[in-house]
């Protein structure tokens, strides 16, 4: 882990999640807003590796909870979970176009459940199964349309900055 | 899979942390080290956020074109959805309002006749609406409702309560055919039986060779029914010169098919013996006591002049105009 590469993360998590506060969350959109930090995340786990992903996620999750009006860890514990599995189905399967859309859907879908479910735990009754539906059939598709733009940025950046571009996490 | 097992024991760590931090922040609502974290975030983000929101506003307001189009839509939805809920005020205020009618009639009529009367709305009528003419009322033993209490509006009759539950009571109304009404004639002072026709008017049968009139009322004798409720008025009667029994037609005060709110007299059974009638002496008037107007009690002795208070119930002998089906 290089500097710059520290600083990369660092600045790209800031900047999803300005424009993920100020303009993303607004946007006049049918159902439920894009996650653009979550898009993030994965296409950081898509370039490096689940041990990449779960890192961003968690400390990109950290930095969303502090924004948010639930408790700290929550979007941290399912951002990490997230990366992760995105990062081993990247691994576990070979280069297609469409690979990284299913591993977008899926890690998206894995931060849905476990925020849901940790939640239901809480016992926050925010989390009904109308609004994980919605969730569900609105942002989820969104983060997958987010797919195309997100991940090759991430990938060249990181390509870019690593020195050794055989090394994986 | 290169790291796998070093990549797992991370994320295994980094999940429980999240967690910890969870539960701790879940412990310490609005104070602690993780709320002052999160103020501080906040702040330092604060101004970066503003800026960002601003430019990002300026930027989607010159955009602007497709999210307009959704708002239209929005827009023409809403108002939709405001005319729908308008129209649905409308109708909840008309039925409001004759609903408030009931009330007014009932209240009147409570104030007149001093019976205690529970309000009740009707949820429900017979299942088999020709045979058998009963309503439900959405109050019961909860509400002090016993079985054979008396149940009014404010116009007169509507039955007798058969069955009660905690929420719920069943009424006999007076048209079933199983239904039979102590009567008094007003007028002509005569006692009768009225029996239930079903949607044809009551059959009052009576003894006596009086001639009684069309429009003569009709009221509750006070033995099944609490005594004194309006029950409608004679329509026609039938002479059978040779019979001891004669018949009229009683069309009743109130409009079974069309109930809202009625009331149920909850009077309980009279515990405390009545009063003698005493010699009065020589000197005072026994015409001057007032006649306690409103208290009807049984058949009165005929001396009393002809029931002129019970009378102003008789206008609204027709149903309330206002009732919609």
């Amino acid at each position: 882990m290089t500097p710059s590469r520290l600083l990369l993360g660092v600045i790209a998590v800031i900047t999803a999640l300005m424009l993920q506060l100020a303009a993303i969350g607004r946007l006049p959109l049918p159902g439920a807003a894009p996650d653009l930090l979550l898009v993030l995340v994965l296409a950081f786990a898509l370039a490096e590796g689940p041990m990449s992903g779960a890192v961003t996620g968690f400390l990109a999750g950290l930095l969303a909870d502090c924004f948010a009006s639930h408790e700290l860890g929550r979007l941290s514990l399912a951002y990490a979970l997230a990366g992760y599995v995105a990062g081993n189905l990247h691994d576990d399967t070979d280069r297609s176009t469409l690979q990284p859309f299913g591993a977008v859907a899926t890690g998206a879908l894995v931060a849905l459940g476990a925020f849901s479910f940790e939640g239901l735990l809480l016992g926050d009754h925010r989390i009904t199964w109308h609004t994980v539906a919605r969730v569900a059939v609105s942002s989820v598709p969104y983060d997958v349309v987010l797919t195309p733009f997100v991940v090759p940025l991430v990938a060249g950046l990181v390509r870019r900055l690593d020195v050794d571009p055989l090394r994986r996490l | 899979m290169r790291g796998s097992r070093r990549t797992r024991l991370t994320l295994v760590l980094l999940l429980l942390t999240a967690f910890t931090l969870t539960a701790l922040d879940y412990n310490s609502a609005q104070s602690g080290p993780l709320a002052s974290l999160r103020r501080g975030i906040d702040t330092v983000f604060g101004p970066v956020q503003r800026a960002v929101g601003s430019a990002s506003s300026s930027v989607g307001s010159a955009l602007g074109g497709l999210p307009r189009l959704g708002s239209y839509q929005s827009d023409n939805k809403k108002l939709k959805l405001e005319n729908d809920t308008l129209k649905g005020q409308l109708a909840a205020q008309a039925g409001l309002q004759c609903r408030y009618d009931q009330a007014v009639a009932l209240q009147n009529f409570t104030n007149f006749t001093k019976y205690p009367t529970v309000p009740a709305h009707v949820i429900g009528v017979g299942a088999s609406a020709d045979f058998e003419w009963t309503a439900t009322l959405d109050v019961g033993t909860l509400d002090g409702v016993k079985k054979a209490m008396t149940v009014v509006t404010g116009y007169g009759l509507v039955g007798r309560t058969i069955t009660v539950s905690r929420d719920t009571t069943v009424v006999l109304l007076i048209n079933d055919p199983n239904s039979t009404v102590g009567g008094w004639l007003v007028g002509p002072d005569l006692i009768g039986f009225a029996m239930g026709k079903g949607s044809a008017p009551l059959n009052l049968s009576f003894s006596g060779r009086d001639v009684v009139k069309k429009g003569t009322v009709v009221l509750t004798l006070g033995s099944t029914y609490a005594a004194g409720i309006p029950v409608g008025t004679v329509t026609s009667t039938t002479y059978d010169p040779n019979g001891t029994i004669r018949t009229a037609q009683v069309a009743p005060f109130v409009d079974v098919t069309h109930l809202g709110l009625v009331g149920v007299i909850v009077q309980p059974r009279r515990t405390t013996p009545r009063a003698p009638f005493l010699p009065i002496a020589p000197g005072a008037s026994p015409t001057s006591t007032p006649c306690p107007a409103g208290v009807p009690n049984g058949p009165v002795p005929t001396s009393r002049p002809t029931a002129t208070p019970r009378t102003s119930v008789t206008p609204s002998s027709s149903p309330s105009p206002t009732r919609t089906p």
